[in-house]
């Protein structure tokens, strides 16, 4: 009983320096295998109908967020798998996906540690796929290059090297400045559905409140001009998906009542 | 082989675009739409729509308007116990009924949208402006003919009784 | 009496008119190269179902993406 033990020990030890880390502990538990099934469509074969395609992965053996799984897929198992990824810690927006039915980014997103229940992974609903899990996003950038997100100013500061705003007002950007563009929000919009030729979707709209109230932009006049009309502002019809999802916290439905409120009087 | 299969497959619903086909109303003819919701070059700027206040702000403060008023008007309705003057009760009409004319035109603005169906808005426009002059000779007779809108309400809940008696 | 091309045939074909134009606005020694593509390109969905709209859409996206990327005129020659 003892030698074994001492055996165990030693094999253990052998284990950490020839493996570094902790493979050899959970080599002896039982693998707790969770199915994933994710979307797969392949543009090099347009005609094949996309489908979703079952992955197990040992979650003893992965990390603990949905990307960490997606990884270990693509490295062990299946290398055509196709997604984008890049900072792995939510400030880069790439890896939005719909994970269980949510929008959200697949390194903030914990995997859930119950076996028995699938986790269903989709790109983000309502977009057109590039391949798998990568949507394109090109008209949602395109919106948010109209909306002129810079700074707009007549003339150059007087000691020629910053503009200045005051504490308070600085502060009245927070909550809107940390958005990343992931698209969580806009996708997650029934009216960014049906409109979203034309509607401008909630994380545009935050950033387009975000410079309508920067004290140090001169341009709030033309930018409340571009939101007057039926289709870029108003197809808003307080859903809120766009706050319940936003895997930073985020508020995009106030910001777009603001700039509602803006408008009055204009 | 795999052109076999894929032929197997084609009657599934698709995932691969936003399959606006299976989402777009199907007796009503539609336009053809930019590949993508994309115009133009990629490094393009999404163009909006034209300024127009009337469909804007102004459009948006007249909706609010209307949402806050009819709380009150309702209230007073159902605490009066539907004796409301001519006045009151015509107000209250009105405002129920711009009401509904905007919830109806926010629903033709997002589910038959000019971008897609071209004409079919304007004819669903049309309708709508057909059903609310019919509704406004309507609300008008009630007035004047009959006691007002609360007065059919009222009787809703009365006629029953009133069948009863005899 | 042929039939009447419905809306999709009509936007293939005239998809395919417009690749066409563009070979000829190519070099003239790399037209027939640019031809050849295209005419590849086409007749590799040409067995597609007539009723597999969404897949047919994709590609007529694809294609007026190709369009405008071979339009440049850098693009002067295709293998």
């Amino acid at each position: 009983m003892f030698t074994s033990g001492l055996k165990r020990s030693v094999v253990g030890i052998t284990g950490i320096i020839s493996r570094r880390g902790l493979a050899s502990e959970a080599a002896t538990e039982v693998p707790k295998l969770k199915t994933f099934k994710i979307y797969r469509w392949n543009p090099d074969h347009p005609a094949e109908k996309p489908k979703l395609q079952e992955y197990q992965v040992d979650l003893n053996k992965c990390g603990p967020m949905v990307l960490d799984a997606l990884l270990k897929i693509k490295n062990e198992q299946d290398a055509t798998l196709t997604f984008r990824r890049s900072c792995r810690e939510g400030i880069c927006g790439s890896c939005a996906m719909n994970i269980g039915g949510r929008n959200t980014l697949a390194c903030l997103c914990r995997i859930d540690t119950d076996e028995s229940k699938q986790t269903k992974i989709y790109p983000l609903p309502h977009m057109y796929i590039v391949k798998d899990l990568v949507p394109d996003l090109t008209h949602f950038y395109q919106q948010y290059k109209s909306i002129q997100p810079y700074l707009q100013r007549s003339k150059v500061p007087e000691d020629g090297k910053e503009n200045l705003q005051s504490i308070e007002d600085r502060e009245k950007l927070n909550g809107l400045y940390e958005c990343i563009l992931c698209a969580c929000c806009s996708t997650a919009c029934p009216s960014y559905w049906w409109n979203q030729e034309e509607y401008l979707g909630p994380a545009v709209l935050m950033q387009a409140y975000r410079w309508l109230i920067d004290s140090r932009d001169e341009a709030s006049a033309a930018r409340k001009q571009m939101l007057q009309n039926s289709m870029s502002l108003y197809r808003c019809h307080t859903i809120m998906n766009c706050t319940r999802t936003c895997p930073k916290g985020l508020n995009p439905g106030y910001a777009i009542a603001e700039i509602k409120k803006a408008l009055i009087p204009a | 082989m795999v052109f076999q299969v894929a032929c197997r497959s084609v009657a599934k619903r698709s995932f691969q675009s936003t399959a606006r086909r299976s989402l777009t109303i199907p007796f009503l003819s539609t336009l053809p739409q930019a590949p993508g919701g994309v115009k133009g070059n990629v490094n393009d700027a999404y163009v909006p729509p034209p300024p127009h206040k009337t469909h804007g702000s102004l459009h948006w403060d007249f909706e609010r308007a209307v949402a806050v008023c009819m709380p009150p008007l309702v209230g007073s309705a159902l605490a009066s116990g539907g004796d409301l003057g001519t006045v009151a009760d015509s107000l209250l009409c009105s405002a129920l009924f711009a009401h509904l004319y905007i919830g109806f035109q926010s629903c033709i603005i997002d589910y038959i949208p000019k971008r897609v169906y071209g004409k079919n808005y304007n004819y669903a426009m049309y309708l709508l402006t057909l059903g609310s002059i019919v509704g406004a000779v309507g609300v008008y007779k009630l007035e004047t003919e009959e006691e007002g809108l609360t007065g059919v309400v009222q009787k809703l809940w009365t006629s029953e009784q009133k069948g009863d008696n005899k | 009496m042929i039939k009447r091309p419905s809306g999709l045939q009509r936007q293939i074909l005239h998809l395919y008119r417009q690749f066409i134009r563009l070979a000829y606005q190519k070099p003239q020694e790399n037209r027939a190269h640019f031809e050849k593509h295209f005419r590849y390109e086409f007749q590799r969905y040409k067995d597609l179902p007539r009723k597999d709209f969404s897949t047919i859409e994709h590609l007529l996206r694809v294609g007026r993406r190709r369009l405008e990327l071979f339009s440049s005129p850098e693009v002067k020659d295709i293998h």
